[in-house]
């Protein structure tokens, strides 16, 4: 919405100040949600929070958001105060929310260009009632109540300005025919009609009405002018006098250029620092305090902006950056990687007794720059998980008690960074997940629960952890599990799967079956969950961004969600090997060894299934040429080379012909008007302009386990 | 009510000027100097100004030298805070640290601009000017 409206810089600091502030509030609420009441430090944390948001809406005149503010923080005083026994806990913590949320709401709003309209009497009510009756309690608790909070209305106030829509910037440049008579003149009556839409405007020469001679730099190199307006271009145009006019050049900038001024006119580069967030941040220069004096306007000509006599250093420690921008860098980056290889591999070097010592310097240096070029940006992109879980209190805590289910979420890894892309992308799948298990998941009534001997409480575990150049979201719960009859009769019912027995699906494979469209084993449809859509929606939305999900259940005991997702989309490093006359790459952290073996160490089945025993276990085993039916490769086993890959705890051998090199891979899509290959997951372009396959795998993997 | 209006672009000037004047007599200086020679003659006239509204950005002195110029005359000549003129600052610098820096030195209000008119008919109530 930035950059619709001119958030102010007052007001933007209210509402992200807020914002933080309630964040904290939900964190503290939703951690001591299940608690018997709140401790001290707490009542004065919420406390403390409540004042400053009253504070600073009272100086900014909001006054509905003063007001609820002011009220929570009276409650919580007398807790703090008097320190009530009895208070009920439960219907506190959903106060303190309902008034996070009218604040939210609220906010939400300002942030929109809006007012902060909302009606808060009804909240009011709420709370005063509540209010009311923590006074009696305490009063019969025989304890004597504080003197009232003294509420200080605010002596200073904020007006902020009326929202405005985004200006534009344009940069025009008046062509006057060479025969122009005056072209001063007329420049001059350009930028007196300009004056009406202008908010700001600049140009050059800037002397037009009292020097004559300008008129000659006017024709030699045109009148240029920067322009901050609300109007949009042609209602701009329409304003200039283009009768002795040449040609206009029309063209809309970016604030940040118009800021640089006319100095540059035409050719700006505007240094862009970006933050990153380093240890170095204690050692970055801060922007000096005003102090009266630094905004003396020096002196004012017609027509010229506003010069400072003091000199304004403007230094931004941050900066933010339109994400498609953030993408385009990555893919940039992307192609850089690919250049590198086409340099450094390049087949012009292969010339015998070429010198190249030089060239290997200065080639590993490249390389190395590269990767910190890579590891920078993929630092920019990563964020902590926390927000996405903290979301994820919030539904557990709505779910269950809407559903009157009394559970305990346990968060664990929340600070696990991630590419913000990914976030994206799992943030409704996770949601999802969670609802599942709130709903589905753990048991409607206690007395199950118990009769199986499981605490009353029921559990959700969110763990998120960081293994291997992957990412791993588990949602686990202590609840009824999946049953794998109920699975299998539901999928025969619904004509999922054709008619095969139980016995010839495994566990895994069963559990499947809920990720397939419409499938549900909810008798009944909740609010929630229940609608059969959802778990295959869930699916489609990981597997967009390469990850999946494992599934694993134990009926009676619950069952674990596992989002096991790529910590980065985008360049991996990998092993380029040779089959016939094709390229493939392995993925290096999947790769577990090489060997050279004999005929005899492996084993063929009747189907003609292959297997290796190596080393007293049995893999199974691909030929890769005989697979995509290659010419020229290699049948025989001694000549090959034979790699061990595990995913996921399985193993699987690979022939190939020959190991090329190892090396940055940029992982591109197979294009569309390619037919899906199964086993392979996308494919990259080589030192020599060649593209080789990535293989998949965890698909190859799957597919042997299936036969 | 008696306002002073310190403001050297001409169409806020104008603005402002039409709409202070439904609430009293209202005079218009165009830079830092004058609005202090202002304030000060109508100190020693015995009117003291009720509201001064002040740009930030203005020539020879800035509207926090105004602002804080204002509150030392008033502090040597022993007006109580509840005496003193209300003070309104009118400027687009809403920079968090700039507003600050002007309630330390003793504003009433800050107002961004474009200035929002119904709000800032609030604060004068707030304040008891109207």
């Amino acid at each position: 919405m930035a950059e619709e409206f001119n958030i102010d810089g007052m007001l933007d600091m209210f509402l992200f100040e807020s914002g933080q502030l309630l964040e904290k509030l939900e964190g503290i609420i939703l951690e001591k949600q299940d608690a018997e009441c709140f401790d001290d430090a707490d009542i004065n944390e919420i406390f403390r929070i409540m004042h400053t948001i009253k504070g600073s809406s009272g100086i900014l005149m909001y006054d509905n958001i003063m007001r609820t503010s002011h009220k929570l923080e009276d409650v919580f005083y007398y807790l703090r105060e008097s320190q009530p026994d009895n208070v009920p806990h439960l219907e506190l913590v959903e106060n303190v929310l309902k008034v996070s949320d009218f604040i939210n709401g609220e906010m939400d709003k300002i942030k929109n260009g809006g007012d902060a309209d909302g009606d808060e009497g009804e909240l009011i009510k709420v709370l005063d009632e509540f209010l009311n009756r923590i006074k009696g309690e305490i009063k019969d608790q025989g304890i004597r109540l504080p003197k009232e909070n003294k509420h200080e209305e605010p002596s200073q106030f904020y007006i902020v300005p009326v929202a405005s829509e985004g200006s534009h910037f344009y940069r025009i440049t008046i062509h006057y025919r060479n025969d122009t008579q005056m072209s001063n003149i007329r420049a001059y009556s350009a930028t007196y009609a300009l004056k009406e839409v202008a908010e700001d405007l600049l140009y050059t020469p800037d002397d037009i009405i009292s020097n004559e001679e300008s008129s000659d730099v006017i024709l030699a190199e045109g009148f240029h002018m920067l322009l901050q307006t609300k109007s949009l271009k042609d209602e701009v145009l329409g304003l200039i006098d283009c009768s002795e006019a040449e040609h206009i050049d029309f063209e809309e900038i970016s604030s940040e250029e118009f800021g640089s001024g006319l100095v540059t006119m035409g050719r700006i580069e505007s240094p862009v620092a970006i933050d990153l967030g380093e240890e170095d941040a204690g050692v970055r220069e801060e922007k000096p305090h005003p102090v009266p004096g630094d905004y003396v306007v020096k002196t004012k000509e017609t027509g010229k902006g506003k010069t400072l006599a003091k000199h304004q250093s403007k230094q931004q420690s941050m900066i933010s950056v339109n994400v498609s921008k953030m993408d385009a860098l990555m893919d940039l980056i992307g192609e850089i990687v690919i250049a590198e290889a086409v340099v450094l591999q390049n087949p012009d070097l292969n010339v015998p007794g070429l010198d190249l010592t030089n060239f290997q310097k200065a080639s590993a240096q490249l390389a190395k720059v590269t990767t910190e070029l890579q590891e920078v940006i993929m630092s920019m992109r990563m964020m902590p998980l926390t927000n996405t879980f903290q979301k994820m209190r919030r539904i557990v805590f709505d779910v269950s008690r809407k559903l009157g289910k009394d559970i305990e979420l346990e968060v664990i890894g929340e600070d696990t960074e991630v590419d913000k892309n990914i976030i994206e992308h799992i943030s409704d799948p996770l949601m999802h997940l969670v609802r599942n298990s709130v709903d589905h998941g753990i048991e409607e009534n206690a007395d199950d629960r118990i009769a199986l001997g499981k605490p009353a409480k029921g559990k959700i575990i969110l763990e998120a952890k960081n293994e291997g150049g992957k990412v791993y979201v588990s949602v686990k719960d202590d609840g009824k599990g999946l049953s794998k009859e109920k699975l299998y009769d539901k999928a025969l019912a619904n004509g999922l799967i054709e008619n095969k027995s139980m016995s010839e699906f495994t566990d895994k494979e069963i559990y499947r079956f809920i990720t397939l469209p419409g499938f549900s084993t909810k008798e009944e449809v909740t609010e929630y969950s229940g609608r059969g859509v959802g778990m295959d929606v869930v699916v489609k939305n990981i597997q967009s961004i390469g990850g999946r999900l494992d599934i694993d259940s134990e009926e009676g005991y619950g069952s674990e969600m596992t989002l096991a997702i790529p910590l980065t989309l985008a360049i991996i490093n990998g092993i380029v090997v040779q089959v016939g006359n094709s390229s493939f790459v392995l993925e290096t952290a999947s790769i577990k060894e090489f060997v050279r073996i004999g005929e005899d160490s492996i084993i063929q089945e009747p189907g003609g299934e292959e297997y290796i025993v190596l080393r007293g276990e049995c893999y199974p085993f691909i030929r890769l040429g005989q697979r995509y039916e290659f010419e020229n490769c290699q049948t025989k086993v001694e000549d090959g080379v034979v790699v061990v890959l595990e995913h996921e705890g399985s193993q699987i051998c690979v022939l190939i012909d020959s190991l090329m090199q190892e090396q940055e891979i940029v992982v591109k899509p197979i294009p569309s008007y390619v037919k899906k290959v199964r086993g392979i997951s996308g494919c990259t372009q080589l030192g020599d302009g060649s593209i080789a396959l990535i293989l998949d795998i965890a698909s190859l993997i799957e597919e042997e386990e299936r036969r | 009510m008696k306002i002073l209006l310190a403001e050297d672009d001409f169409a806020s000037r104008k603005f402002m000027d039409k709409y202070l004047s439904q609430y009293g007599e209202c005079d218009v200086t165009v830079d830092g100097e004058e609005a202090i020679d202002a304030f000060m003659m109508a100190l020693e006239d015995g009117e003291p100004y009720d509201l001064i509204c002040l740009d930030v950005m203005m020539p020879v002195l800035d509207g926090y030298q105004v602002l804080k110029a204002i509150r030392d005359i008033e502090m040597q000549k022993g007006i109580s805070k509840e005496q003193r003129a209300g003070v309104i600052m009118t400027t687009a610098l809403n920079d968090e640290r700039n507003v600050k820096m002007a309630f330390e030195l003793g504003c009433e209000a800050y107002s961004g601009k474009p200035v929002d008119l119904e709000k800032f008919d609030k604060v004068l109530q707030k304040l008891g000017l109207i």
